[in-house]
């Protein structure tokens, strides 16, 4: 593409030609921007709009095409001129007209200046242009890779997936560290019901499940082995395993992490009389003696008439696990269910803080209820002793019969919860220059989680997804629709990579940061603040990016004091030029002030568009830049605002924090200090520090938008326009 | 000192058995209290059973007073989330003591289930044929219809049903005796400025028992109120014009004035006699009906409660028949009938300890006792 050649077509429907001065708009953008074609078009957006457009395309040879009309989140799949016109779109409809407030200006006697709303106009139409001059076609890198998947794990979770990857038709290699597949699910003596009527226990289905996988031959089964090193990025990951005293090296294209979970240490339980009674078992315990079939008193071997279960032992508990595991409810009440199936007068009680059986389990603690020997009561437990003949003394309180009592059982049982197996140790021993692990994971107690509640199986590294109970805590069948997800997803990044496009949450997106090394200071700034960890670097601390592992937020460029990194369509001069393009009164008595908003596309944007579709109204003052995530700002913009004259700068984005809502995690949160240095800056330059603000909205927060912005105005306007205005 | 406790799980099933099927289903959401008319403010009723039923805590169950205080209206049952039926649990514990509570035991087994009733029967029929078979040697009498020809009054009936009645009063005491005890074990003292056991049963009858004020309360069933109260004052009449004949029949002998059976239709005894027969099976009509119109899924209807709708059924319409078929001069089918209808008030009268009836009894006295530890109702 040779020659840019671009064409404006200015929309004037929706509300914009009555309210806006077209002449002066036109005669504006004609002198500042000589676009090779400038056209008024009322609905740009029905058939004989878009056929002009088309027609110049193919008869003019515009090949960048400025749409000045509605938001770029409507309409957004209708200007589409073939791969290689480039389209913007200037915002005029929402981000001016609709929600335009007339600030009562005198009449302007310059005659540069126009009303508020057409300067608005034309600044959008003008930062568009420039944005459209600077633009390159963004050109993907795809790259060759291997398409095998690794499944971390080999219980219920790590073979479903291993299963749903083969059937989908990838390759499979399973590793798992013990011996035998199968994990938690084939230790069970029986299961929790997985159909209608959820009523009874059924005997495991694990041992079908794992001769489907070792009879499927797209599944390599690696058992006993160990993950030693994950080099490399997604579709080139060079993963090293090793089998006994054998290390072994495999090409992988992207991971599915099922580690799993392990108990909770009871030993730390010895307020409950673990370790201290012989007859106090841990869930798990007794699940090992129900499989045996040696339900017995450990202290003599006497057959359990009757037995008592403490819920949520240590869990729900500051001083142990702060959270629920989720499953323990419906695993006593299997397990009550062993204690009576021993003899028709055997008694179980259960001790519970509250019943968690969710959604259809209902059906199954209903049935357990129904069992006259089954006793459920809600209770806090005050003591556990040593009783005669040995069996154990529960005394609980609160309960639900109203009274403070005791029960004398052969045999206490622990429901004792989950640990994620990825918590206290690093399963997954990554090769990258941020550590082997996945950073933050205490955020979630432990798990590899996430505050993506729509992407859940995505973790802090691509191409690595979680599934199962290293994920969150959940039951079989949680972990069936979780194995299937995080499989997807590891399907989703492989053919992604594969065409060199982003996979999350930028979805598709071709371009990806450049580095022109030769400018680089090895201030590894941008290796460290990767939220992502794309990045490793030499030993002299040269970048090196791994395009894979990256998500295009931008951060990377947000970083870089030299200002080495941009992408073919953003970029920090891109972003200056568009600045530079914004008219700025120089009598803020005569034309107002100016205030750049630098404005997060995720969830801050929507918001202004929701906000102005509801006819909202703020400042006429303000000029609106989309940018990719805040970590992406890059401190040049705020001093080529700044010098430029115009009276403040406004982050918004996303909340950062540990109920983080930014897409890129870290984004908004760097950005954050990154603005405690420039406010420094500012002073030194005696100019107010709170002249530059960050605020946080999500995105059903846009009713608040116009308070945001007019509080922000009115306090700029308390300090007065700034001093280098007309410099 | 925490209570010890071990819970009874035969007893579960016994209570399941005896009517209270559902128990284990209740999650203690407390509903049934809170809509409960009569249920008092302190420690109400039938949450607490509810729970106590669902652990086994047969003590506690056997001593509790508030199974007498319900009226079996149903609301708590018609309101359960979870179709627990607190109102059966209830009704089930009342029927395990009529069946616990009075002596001979055997007496209360034989009238908790339906296989028995052979049994039953048998002892007033044979008992009836006996007399029948001394009398007239099985044979219908010729002549006017007259039933002391076959039943004679002061050779059968009169000693056969007057060491029922002490037979059945005697039972009462005893059994009341040990009811108080039990209500006295789980805690339950009158303090000493409490009014006495007859001030209160009087208090009972004139406060409660005349105008069934506490069946009026009783939103979710409406047949119940005019079909227990007339059933109530059917018997009263009844009861009157017994006593009344009985009376007459001595001063007969003795003084030589007075009336003998058969009476003449117009004789105020007689209207009397009728009156009552006819509110009792008008009576019976509501309270069938209301047994067999009640939702399934919210009640269940015990053999207790069809034993003695069954049993006085038969009473008012073998009465009912007897007379018309005197009247009628039928003389083969009055004297039957007679005989079925006086083997029918044998089993009304001679079971009454042990059949659902008895709360005529238990729950008067409970109500009384009730009163004495001042334990009413949150309204009242």
């Amino acid at each position: 593409m040779a020659d840019k050649k671009i064409g404006v077509y200015i929309c004037t429907g929706c509300d914009i030609g009555e309210n806006v001065n077209m002449e002066k708009v036109v005669e504006y953008i004609e002198e500042e921007c000589s676009p090779a074609v400038l056209k008024q078009v009322p609905f740009l957006c029905g058939k004989e709009g878009l056929a002009q457009i088309q027609n110049d395309v193919e008869n003019e040879g515009i090949n960048r095409v400025c749409v000045a009309a509605c938001s770029p989140r409507v309409m957004w799949d209708v200007f589409d001129f073939g791969p290689d016109v480039i389209v913007d779109r200037a915002n005029i409809r929402e981000l001016a007209v609709w929600s335009f407030h007339d600030p009562g200006l005198p009449e302007p006697e310059d005659d540069e200046m126009s009303d508020p709303l057409t300067m608005m106009v034309r600044d959008y139409i003008k930062m568009s242009v420039s944005k459209l001059d600077r633009i390159l076609k963004p050109e993907a890198e795809p790259v060759d890779l291997d398409k095998t998947i690794m499944i971390l794990g080999g219980g219920f979770t790590g073979l479903t997936a291993a299963l749903d990857a083969a059937e989908t038709g990838y390759d499979v290699v399973l590793v798992e560290k013990e011996d035998k597949l199968g994990g938690f699910a084939a230790k069970m003596y029986k299961q929790t019901p997985t159909k209608h009527p959820y009523e009874k226990a059924e005997p495991p289905f694990i041992n079908e499940l794992i001769s489907k996988v070792e009879g499927n031959d797209k599944i390599k089964i690696l058992t006993k082995t160990s993950l030693e090193l994950i080099k490399g990025a997604p579709g080139r990951y060079k993963v090293t395993v090793k089998q006994g005293q054998e290390e072994q090296q495999l090409s992988i294209g992207a991971v599915v992490l099922a580690t799993g979970w392990k108990p909770y240490d009871s030993s730390k339980l010895d307020n409950l009389g673990y370790g201290k009674i012989k007859n106090v078992v841990t869930n798990i315990e007794l699940e090992t003696m129900a499989k045996d079939g040696k339900l017995a008193r450990p202290s003599d071997g006497e057959p359990v008439k009757s037995a008592a279960f403490i819920q949520c032992a240590g869990q729900r508990d500051p001083e142990h696990l702060p959270y629920c595991s989720s499953v323990c409810c419906m695993v006593s009440l299997k397990q009550a269910g062993y204690v009576r199936e021993q003899n028709d007068d055997a008694m179980a009680y259960i001790f519970y803080k509250d019943m968690r059986t969710p959604g259809v389990y209902e059906s199954y603690y209903r049935a357990a209820q129904d069992d006259p020997g089954i006793f459920l009561t809600k209770s806090e437990i005050q003591e556990v002793s040593q009783g005669e003949n040995g069996k154990v003394l529960v005394k609980v309180t609160d309960s639900l019969l109203g009274e403070d009592f005791e029960v004398e059982v052969d045999l206490l049982v622990l429901a004792t919860g989950m640990v994620p197996t990825i918590s206290d140790e690093p399963v997954l021993k990554l090769g990258y220059r941020q550590g082997e692990q996945i950073p933050d994971l205490d955020l979630f107690d432990g798990f590899a989680d996430s505050n993506y509640i729509c992407f859940p199986y995505e973790t802090r590294r691509t191409g690595i997804y979680a599934a199962g109970c290293v994920r969150q805590t959940m039951s079989m069948s949680t972990a069936r629709d979780d194995a299937a997800g995080a499989t997807l997803k590891a399907i989703q990044c492989l053919e992604s990579v594969n065409r060199g496009v982003s996979v999350h949450p930028r979805a598709g997106d071709p371009t990806y940061p450049k580095f022109n090394m030769v400018r680089c200071t090895q201030c590894k700034r941008c290796t460290e603040e990767c939220p992502f960890g794309a990045l490793d670097d030499d030993e002299k601390g040269t970048p090196e990016p791994n395009t894979t592992r990256c998500r295009r937020c931008g951060t990377c460029m947000g970083a870089c004091p030299e200002r080495v990194i941009s992408f073919d369509d953003y970029s920090v001069s891109m972003l200056n030029e568009m600045i530079a393009s914004i008219e700025v009164p120089d009598d803020e008595e005569e034309g107002g002030y100016r205030m750049l908003v630098l404005v997060c596309e995720n969830d801050a944007y929507p918001a202004l568009d929701m906000a102005a579709m509801r006819m909202k109204k703020w400042s006429s003052y303000v000029r609106f830049i989309p940018i990719r995530c805040l970590g992406s700002v890059n401190t040049q913009w705020i001093a080529e605002a700044m010098s430029k004259g115009m009276d403040g700068v406004l982050l918004l984005g996303c909340k950062y924090g540990d109920d983080y809502q930014c897409h890129f995690i870290k984004g908004s949160e760097l950005c954050n200090r990154r603005m405690d240095n420039i406010g420094e800056t500012l002073e030194r330059l005696q100019v107010e520090a709170e002249r530059v603000q960050q605020k946080q909205i999500s995105i059903d927060e846009y009713d608040q938008i116009p308070k945001i912005i007019d509080d922000f105005i009115e306090e700029i306007e308390g300090y007065g326009p700034n001093p280098y205005k007309g410099f | 000192m925490a209570t010890r406790i071990e819970p009874n799980v035969q007893f579960i099933r016994e209570m399941q058995a005896a009517g209270g099927e559902s128990l284990k289903k209740c999650y203690q959401c407390a509903t049934c209290s809170v809509i409960c008319p009569l249920s008092p403010e302190d420690a109400p009723f039938p949450r607490k059973e509810m729970i106590w039923a669902q652990w086994g805590l047969k003590d506690k169950l056997v001593n509790d007073i508030d199974i007498w205080l319900c009226h079996n209206c149903g609301e708590c049952s018609d309101n359960c989330p979870r179709g627990a039926k607190p109102a059966d649990l209830l009704a089930a514990l009342r029927n395990m003591a009529y069946k616990s509570l009075a002596k001979p035991a055997i007496l209360g087994k034989w009238m908790s289930s339906p296989k028995y009733l052979p049994q039953l029967i048998a002892i007033p029929a044979v008992l009836f044929l006996i007399v029948w078979a001394i009398s007239t040697g099985l044979r219908i009498p010729e002549g006017e219809i007259i039933f002391a020809k076959v039943f004679p009054t002061l050779a059968a009936i009169d000693p056969i049903f007057i060491l029922v009645t002490l037979f059945v009063v005697f039972t009462f005491i005893s059994s009341i005796g040990s009811m108080f005890s039990s209500f006295k074990a789980s805690g339950l003292t009158p303090k000493e400025d409490a009014p006495g056991i007859f001030r209160s049963l009087i208090m009972v009858v004139k406060d409660e028992i005349i105008d069934h004020r506490k069946f009026k309360e009783c939103e979710s069933n409406q047949d119940r109120y005019p079909g227990h109260l007339l059933i109530f004052y059917g018997f009263i009449a009844l009861a009157i014009v017994t006593g009344t004949i009985a009376l007459f029949y001595w001063t007969d002998k003795l003084f030589g004035f007075g009336m003998t059976t058969p009476l003449a239709l117009w004789n105020p005894v007689k209207i009397l006699a009728n009156v009552g027969g006819i509110a009792l099976i008008i009576g019976l009509i509501y309270m069938t009906r209301s047994r067999l119109n009640a939702d399934t899924r919210n009640a269940i209807n015990s053999y207790y409660d069809w034993y003695i709708l069954g049993v006085i059924w038969v009473v008012a319409v073998t009465g009912f028949l007897a007379q018309i078929f005197r009247l009628a001069d039928t003389a083969t089918l009055a004297y039957w009938v007679y005989y079925v209808h006086l083997v029918s008030v044998f089993m009304l009268f001679a079971y009454l300890p042990w059949s659902k009836l008895a709360h005529l009894v238990y729950r008067t006295a409970a109500l009384a006792y009730a009163r004495q530890i001042d334990r009413r109702g949150f309204d009242e």
